[in-house]
């Protein structure tokens, strides 16, 4: 996998660089500002960007509005843009009307050194992963127009932030401590409760990911 | 109809009254005929003052025709009795005082009563007694010849006079006019030096945000990918790898708080896409089926900005909270130099004004010389409007 990072504080920058290396990942360019990123993913076409919302000179949404220019240009290319604060106004922006290859997490996630390269595999090949905090922003009990998501159980809410972050089936049965059948139980059921039409697996993820906005929004 | 047809009737006879009142005194001054029996002239006139005309304002204007007649009467004399040295023109002197003091008296009573009057007529004194000065030195000058300008000391000390009772009587007002306008300037320099305390205020908010961002937050985070990275090799020592996971969530806790604090300080939707955007995430967050009516497209400064969205993040949190509401509403709307922020409920209300929270709000739209009001009658919501200079 050929990964670019966009990201102005050394010392983030150089720690991501050698965890990625140090996980057998190519990092092909490392640039500091939004102008850059996008002549980096011109002449090295990356298979994944790695791009921090807040980017000199305005150190506002920088890095977001390049990720999605980046998006435009090259729409195969996956993109993961990391941040200090999670806002679901963000996320949809970024996700436009095309969830493929889209991630969308907290800075401090890197931390969770696993879950991360998971991520980073799953928005390079095409998946969708969202932070858990925006996650349960979306799915808190609410009011209003909420109702596409009333009808699933508090396990199947789980289950669902859990997909939604990019785990796999393993990784949710894992983490509820539950089996991998209990949790194709449940996501078959989370499918049909939001009446997502039968189609291969992954693309039934994204969907519910979507599904998800669509409600928020 | 009757009474219309009446009351026209009676203005048409008062009309052609008033009309051969004014052929007849215009016949008196083309005959230099005056009319001369008081009794006479009252029974003659009073209709015209029926009809808007003052006894005072009659008298005025009947001492300058006089006047005008007499002046006229005395020149024919002058030169019907072989010319000579020009003594009407000392008669005239003494007519134009007469109109000037009549003209002077009009002046001072359109002053309000008191002192201000009263320097008014010590002012028409002052000014008649140096016309009389000027006029009598001018006539003794043109005819029979130059002579030095023997009023000046007697004009200074008229002046003088003047202005000392003018100072004497108007000493309080112009204190107060002095104390006022002090007060004022006083007013409007602490207005503007507020004004950049707020504004200097939240460039340093924004300033100490940016600081928390990009110093302690990002080193935290990078601590937490080096502690990561050290997790993944000891796999086969659990006792560290425990110690590791510990000193992550330490901080990954210290991570949340930074973030909550700045999220305090500026929330950084507002920052980035402006009031209109952060206020749409915040009911969004709140999931109240909140509608937001934005009407003001006014650029505003971060300080008013600021105050708006904690506002509306204030009523919005309480509404969530308190109200149990099902619908609330947001509405932004410009008026002339202000924004009007108004956040209503249509929950149980019965609010609290004086509670710390909307005590806080107040607070912080008030140094901005705004104003909030809340309405929350039990049982009939709540609705909270502040009003936001931005001059």
């Amino acid at each position: 996998m050929r990964v670019v990072i966009a990201e102005d504080l050394a010392l983030l920058r150089a720690g991501l660089v050698a965890l990625l290396r140090e996980n057998q990942i190519e990092v092909v360019a490392q640039v500091e500002d939004g102008p850059a990123l996008l002549r980096a993913i011109a002449g090295h076409k990356p298979d994944l960007a790695i791009v921090d919302v807040r980017l000199p000179p305005t150190y506002s949404d920088e890095g977001l509005l390049a990720a999605i220019e980046a998006r435009r240009r090259q729409p195969e290319l996956g993109v993961l843009v990391l941040s200090q604060y999670v806002e679901t106004a963000y996320a949809s922006e970024l996700i436009g009307g095309d969830t493929a290859g889209i991630g969308y997490l907290l800075k401090e996630r890197v931390g969770d050194v696993r879950a991360f390269l998971d991520a980073l595999h799953s928005v390079a090949a095409g998946g969708t992963v969202l932070d858990r905090q925006v996650v349960s922003e979306l799915l808190a009990p609410r009011g209003g127009k909420r109702e596409a998501l009333s009808g699933l159980t508090a396990r199947e809410r789980d289950v669902l932030a859990l997909m939604a972050e990019g785990r796999s089936n393993t990784a949710i049965a894992e983490n509820l401590t539950v089996t991998p059948g209990a949790v194709e139980k449940h996501i078959t059921n989370i499918f049909a409760k939001l009446d997502l039409p039968a189609c291969d697996d992954d693309h039934r993820r994204v969907l519910a990911v979507l599904a998800y906005l669509r409600v928020a929004h | 109809m009757h009474c219309g047809r009446r009351s026209i009737g009676q203005a048409r006879r008062l009309d052609a009254r008033r009309e051969t009142i004014v052929r007849v005194s215009e016949r008196a001054r083309l005959s230099l005929e005056l009319p001369v029996a008081p009794g006479a002239v009252r029974r003659r006139w009073m209709p015209l003052l029926a009809a808007g005309l003052s006894i005072g304002e009659y008298a005025r204007s009947l001492v300058r025709r006089l006047a005008f007649l007499s002046a006229l009467l005395l020149a024919a004399i002058w030169a019907l009795d072989g010319q000579g040295y020009f003594w009407p023109a000392w008669a005239w002197l003494g007519l134009g005082v007469l109109v000037l003091i009549d003209l002077g008296a009009a002046w001072a009573w359109r002053h309000p009563p008191g002192a201000v009057r009263r320097v008014a007529c010590v002012w028409t004194v002052v000014g008649v007694a140096a016309v009389i000065l000027v006029c009598t030195w001018l006539l003794t000058w043109l005819l029979a010849g130059a002579r030095s300008f023997w009023p000046t000391w007697a004009l200074l000390g008229l002046a003088t006079a003047g202005s000392s009772y003018s100072l004497i009587a108007l000493h309080d007002r112009v204190l107060v006019a002095h104390g006022k306008r002090a007060l004022r300037a006083r007013i409007d320099m602490l207005t503007h030096t507020r004004r950049q305390a707020v504004d200097a205020q939240a460039a340093e908010l924004r300033r100490i945000e940016r600081d928390l961002h990009d110093g302690a937050q990002a080193r935290l985070v990078a601590l937490t990918l080096q502690l990561g990275r050290a997790e993944l090799r000891c796999n086969d020592q659990p006792e560290v790898r425990g110690l590791i996971l510990d000193a992550q969530r330490e901080a990954h806790h210290a991570i949340a708080e930074l973030r909550d604090l700045a999220r305090g300080i500026v929330p950084p939707l507002l920052a980035d896409r402006g009031l209109e955007a952060a206020v749409q995430s915040l009911a969004a967050r709140y999931g109240l089926g909140t509608s937001i009516e934005a009407q003001s497209r006014r650029e505003l400064v971060p300080a008013v900005e600021r105050a708006a969205y904690f506002v509306i993040a204030e009523a919005l949190t309480n509404t969530a909270k308190h109200a149990c509401a099902e619908h609330s509403w947001v509405q932004l709307k410009d008026e002339h130099h202000v924004l009007a922020v108004v956040v209503g409920d249509d929950g149980c209300g019965g609010a609290d004004p004086q509670g710390s929270g909307l005590a806080g709000l107040r607070a912080r739209v008030e140094a901005l010389d705004g104003s909030l009001r809340v309405h929350s009658a039990a049982g009939a919501g709540t609705v909270l409007e502040a009003r936001l200079p931005c001059a």
